[in-house]
């Protein structure tokens, strides 16, 4: 990964700063890019037949709890469920700078996340490619809405990505390496109406999280 | 049949998948089945017994109980059952091993699953394996090599049975932690694996090139378990048919492998086709690497060449250290490790011992702390054998222990440590009449420690001779009997030699200089691993200049990749210094950590230490504070301006660490019981450590319990809080209801991505802090300012 491959405004929104002077913005610059060194994005994804019932929704045989998560994927014939992480250098890099100088290791962790939402594109749009649908919802996480994040531990399982890409989860759902994510996202031959309402579609209105929400301008 | 016989042969040949052969169901756990359908996996076996496979792997990888927990199905029983119903399946056809598979946690420094957890959940699976009769176990699909040595370990304590181990690494040739192939051969042959290889991962064609490095860095059997290609997303089914996969295993054993086998999406096809492919071959000669070598669990260091070992993690003469230890204080470790690490050492030596200190306990918290933030593998320190034992356990890779000597009880009780862990030793050139005067008395002890070693089976390269460095005002013949003595050792028993520099210049004047001088003379008589502080002006450069000079640099590379900015950087920092009318306050306000450090220096030459954190550090941080409230500069020059204070508070610390603290109370903070992310809390720390509080930070993942005692310990008025999970705000409100309970008169503050003021109110806390300067504000109107 190339530091140009980087948002820098989504960094400094990351860091909760809209601005930074030039010896910050050096800094920056450099934190970006050993972290983009340390990077090893691994990801892995699944394509499966998704079911829906008076019970919710399921995909490959999982059922996946919640409302939202339903109405989500209404009307895709097919749901991929995906993981990525940055792998554990990255968490040793931001631990590191925690001992040594917390300014760089906030700007470590601002770039990581920039890094893991640009890893997430880009499985994207390399399912965008490879499976060729007329229409795709957002990509969903267990958490947003009433999709529990105690399933965290059922789409792990279902990915083995602790095998496969060396992610797991904790008791308490977390997932380590901690720069990683799950994700569903559906595919539809229909157009998916509630697609954007959470994971940012950037349309606020009914969004649950406008509130306290940083992205939101 | 027996394993013996089989590794008698020219190969043997393992199974292939399970999974997918055993056609699951989405959802269905695979060691239920072995209570539930033993016919269904014993057809497995069956067939892949058929197929040629000499050892079945029994349907365990998966049957842990910490994997297991919740399921229903009890780990011992199911284990129990998978060996018998797989010797039942294949008879006298195949030998059946207990599989044991990760955990899917991940321990520290990655993750929270301790040592013990892991060595406690193996320990139920080979006792059961044992009990039911397996004929040996194996280890496989591991990423971690702490919790592989925690595997191994158990099967080695709890049985007799041998034990074949196989990492998994991805196509940069590290695990999914960073543990590189050198680092998995070299601690897992001493740790007493029987054969060790590669499995799952990849395909054939992206392990071979890994095979090869392997080779290079064991004599032990080697093991080749690939995957069947890569899988395709929708259907899950691996891209390579039986002949493909089949067709690079020549190339396999052409450099080396003993043992074939397939992991997931083979089958007994692919077993059979292999058998075929190798059937008019032979293996190949192994070469092994030339160089002994250490390693932590992320980075192998050969010792090829002079190599330094930092000195700096030990109390002895370091009152700032000392007083670390006592507080129980590792960031200061951390910190030093770090520095050390940074200025060049290959290695760090690590010493915690010093009066009132549980070194048994003390020294593996310190181990941990310190991997968390190096990659250097370490020399544990410590004269006892408790102490060394327990961070041998939960130290990732092959260390160093320091040391052993020509006594004895110390041959007898170090010794067998070393075997058991497959560590390198450091033998001190003493013995029970004290250090002999003479090179060639030394020389002898060093031999006598030798071959005690091997006789108990260790490696001659193992083991390090300290020919000991005494102090050169003492006496004028003792530095060269010394460097003798090192050359002795270096020629005739070609050891890799260990000597503490500095002494030689204990008591006389520019030490310093008589260091640099004496280094480089034991290095050109033969020392090979100076303990020094390679911080100290001009240490490490002796040894880069030496390492270049004797030929260990080709082409210059590493000598010039260290200098090329030296000509820039003392003009950089000339331009620091002239910035004349710099103030105290202004470093902080404007983040300027060296500036800081050194004015608070100046400052503490006309001014009491608590008068510069008053009167200068604290309006300086208060500005900054202000102009955050008011949006003019925000969190990370908020955070700035508080690592430029921290920096001068740790000169002001260094300065008063006989007198105690500038402290203004006390306050307990931890990440909650469940919670890994603590960036928020070390934020919170910073800053109240900026406002002169003695923080005790309890770190992340802290059980309630323990925070209530922490507070109760220390009678601090406040307790700070921090959770970023939904999933852990209820550890963080039991932690509070505890709190209330024992200890009703602490206020707590919480903080955390997840909370909001109802909500802090709702779990009872007294304060919900919006951000770091917000836990400060608090904090000043609990302790009354």
């Amino acid at each position: 990964m190339r530091p140009s491959d980087l948002d820098k405004d989504e960094i400094l929104m990351l860091m909760g700063t809209p601005e930074l002077d030039a010896g910050l913005s050096q800094m920056l610059d450099k934190c970006t890019q050993e972290l983009c060194k340390a990077v090893q994005p691994r990801t892995i994804y699944r394509v499966l037949p998704v079911e829906h019932s008076e019970h919710g929704v399921s995909i490959g045989g999982l059922a996946l709890e919640g409302k939202d998560i339903a109405l989500h994927l209404t009307g895709c014939e097919k749901a991929v469920l995906m993981a990525a992480t940055l792998s554990s250098a990255v968490d040793a890099l931001i631990r590191r700078a925690q001992v040594t100088d917390m300014t760089k290791a906030l700007m470590y962790d601002a770039a990581a996340g920039a890094a893991i939402e640009r890893v997430c594109g880009d499985i994207e749009k390399e399912i965008k490619t490879k499976y060729v649908y007329p229409y795709y919802t957002a990509r969903f996480s267990a958490g947003y809405g009433d999709f529990p994040i105690t399933q965290q531990a059922d789409l792990i399982r279902m990915l083995d990505a602790s095998r496969k890409i060396g992610l797991t989860v904790t008791a308490a759902q977390t997932l380590l390496p901690l720069k990683s994510v799950t994700a569903v996202i559906g595919l539809s031959h229909e157009p998916v109406k509630d697609a954007r309402r959470f994971g940012c579609g950037r349309s606020c209105d009914e969004c649950p999280y406008k509130d306290d929400c940083k992205i939101r301008k | 049949m027996d394993l013996k016989t089989l590794l008698a042969n020219e190969y043997v040949f393992l199974d292939g998948g399970m999974g997918t052969m055993l056609g699951l169901a989405p959802g269905e756990l695979p060691e239920r089945l072995n209570l539930t359908q033993p016919e269904r996996v014993a057809a497995v076996h069956k067939a892949y017994a058929q197929a040629g496979s000499q050892i079945i792997y029994a349907n365990t990888f998966g049957a842990n109980p910490l994997k297991l927990a919740g399921t229903g199905v009890d780990a011992a029983e199911s284990i129990k059952a998978a060996i018998k119903l797989a010797k039942q399946a294949v008879g006298e056809q195949a030998l059946v091993a207990l599989d044991i598979g990760p955990t899917g946690q991940l321990m520290p420094p990655a993750g929270q699953m301790t040592f013990e957890a892991a060595y406690d959940s193996f320990r139920v699976m080979c006792e059961a394996g044992k009990d039911a009769g397996a004929d040996l176990i194996v280890i496989e699909t591991m990423s971690d090599l702490l919790e592989t040595k925690a595997a191994l370990l158990a099967a080695k304590e709890s049985t007799d049975l041998p034990v074949f181990v196989t990492m998994t690494f991805t196509e940069n040739g590290r695990t999914f932690t960073g543990c590189p192939i050198s680092a998995a051969a070299i601690t897992l042959e001493g740790l007493g694996a029987c054969a060790i290889g590669i499995n799952c991962s990849l395909g054939p064609d992206e392990i071979l090139p890994m095979m090869q490095e392997l080779s290079k860095w064991t004599s032990l059997p080697l093991i080749a378990k690939p995957n069947a290609g890569l899988p395709d997303p929708v259907t899950s089914e691996y891209h390579l048919t039986a002949d493909d996969f089949a067709a690079y295993m020549p190339q396999f054993a052409a450099c080396g492998v003993q043992i074939f086998g397939g992991c997931c999406g083979t089958t007994p096809d692919f077993i059979r086709a292999t058998r075929k492919a190798l059937e008019n071959t032979s293996r190949g000669e192994r070469v092994l690497q030339k160089h002994r070598a250490i390693c932590s669990g992320t980075k192998t260091v050969l010792l090829d060449m002079p190599r330094i070992i930092g000195e700096r993690i030990n109390p002895t003469g370091k009152k700032r250290m000392k007083q670390a230890l006592l507080d129980h204080d590792f960031d200061y470790l951390r910190g030093e490790a770090i520095s050390q690490t940074d200025a060049g050492a290959d290695i760090l030596d690590v010493n915690v011992g010093t009066p009132g200190i549980d070194e048994a306990a003390i020294l593996p918290q310190a181990v941990q702390a310190i991997m968390e933030v190096t990659d250097l593998p370490l020399q544990l320190d410590s004269s006892s054998v408790e102490a060394l034992e327990a961070a041998l356990r939960i130290y990732p890779g092959k260390p160093i222990i320091n040391s052993v000597n020509g006594k004895e009880e110390s041959l007898k009780e170090v010794l067998p440590l070393v075997k058991h862990y497959g560590a390198a030793i450091v033998g001190l050139t003493l013995d029970e009449n004290g250090i002999p005067q003479t090179a060639q008395e030394r020389f002898e002890i060093g031999k006598r420690i030798l071959e005690r070693a091997q006789a108990l089976g260790i490696p001659k390269g193992d083991v390090f001779l300290d020919c000991l460095t005494l102090t050169a005002s003492t006496g004028e013949s003792g530095p060269v009997e010394t460097l003798k003595a090192v050359r002795a050792v270096r020629e005739e028993l070609g050891l890799q030699t260990v000597l503490g520099v500095s002494n030689i210049s204990f008591g006389l004047p520019n030490r310093p200089l008589i260091n640099r001088n004496f280094l480089c003379m034991a290095m050109q008589n033969g020392l090979t691993l100076p303990i020094m502080n390679p911080m100290a002006e001009g240490m490490t450069d002796t040894v880069r200049a030496f390492r270049m000079l004797a030929g260990f640099d080709p082409n210059c590379e590493n000598f010039i990749e260290a200098y090329r900015d030296a000509g820039a950087a003392p003009a950089a920092s000339q331009a620091q210094q002239s910035k004349g009318d710099l103030t105290l306050e202004g470093a902080v306000i404007h983040g300027l950590r060296q500036d800081a450090a050194r004015l608070t220096e100046e400052a503490l030459k006309d001014h009491a230490a608590l008068d510069v954190v008053n009167e200068m550090l604290i309006p300086a941080l208060d500005a900054v504070g202000e102009d955050y409230e008011k949006g003019k500069v925000f969190l990370p020059q908020l955070i700035q301006a508080a690592t430029a204070a921290q920096s001068a508070f740790g000169v002001i610390k260094q300065s008063m660490a006989s007198q105690g603290g500038a402290d203004k109370g006390k306050i307990v903070i931890a990440t909650v019981q469940g919670d890994v992310h603590d960036i928020g809390k070390n934020i919170v720390r910073l800053l109240l450590e900026n406002y002169g509080y003695d923080v005790i930070d309890l770190g992340k993942d802290v059980p309630p319990q323990k925070i209530v005692d922490a507070a109760i310990e220390n009678k601090v008025k406040l307790v700070g809080l921090s959770a970023l999970m939904t999933t852990t705000v209820g550890a963080m409100e039991e932690t509070i209801r505890l709190l209330n309970e024992q200890y009703p008169e602490c206020k707590t503050v919480v903080g955390g991505a997840v909370l909001t003021a109802d909500y802090a109110q709702q779990i009872g806390a007294d304060c919900y802090a919006k951000d770091a300067k917000a836990s400060v504000d608090y904090a000043k109107t609990v302790y009354g300012e």
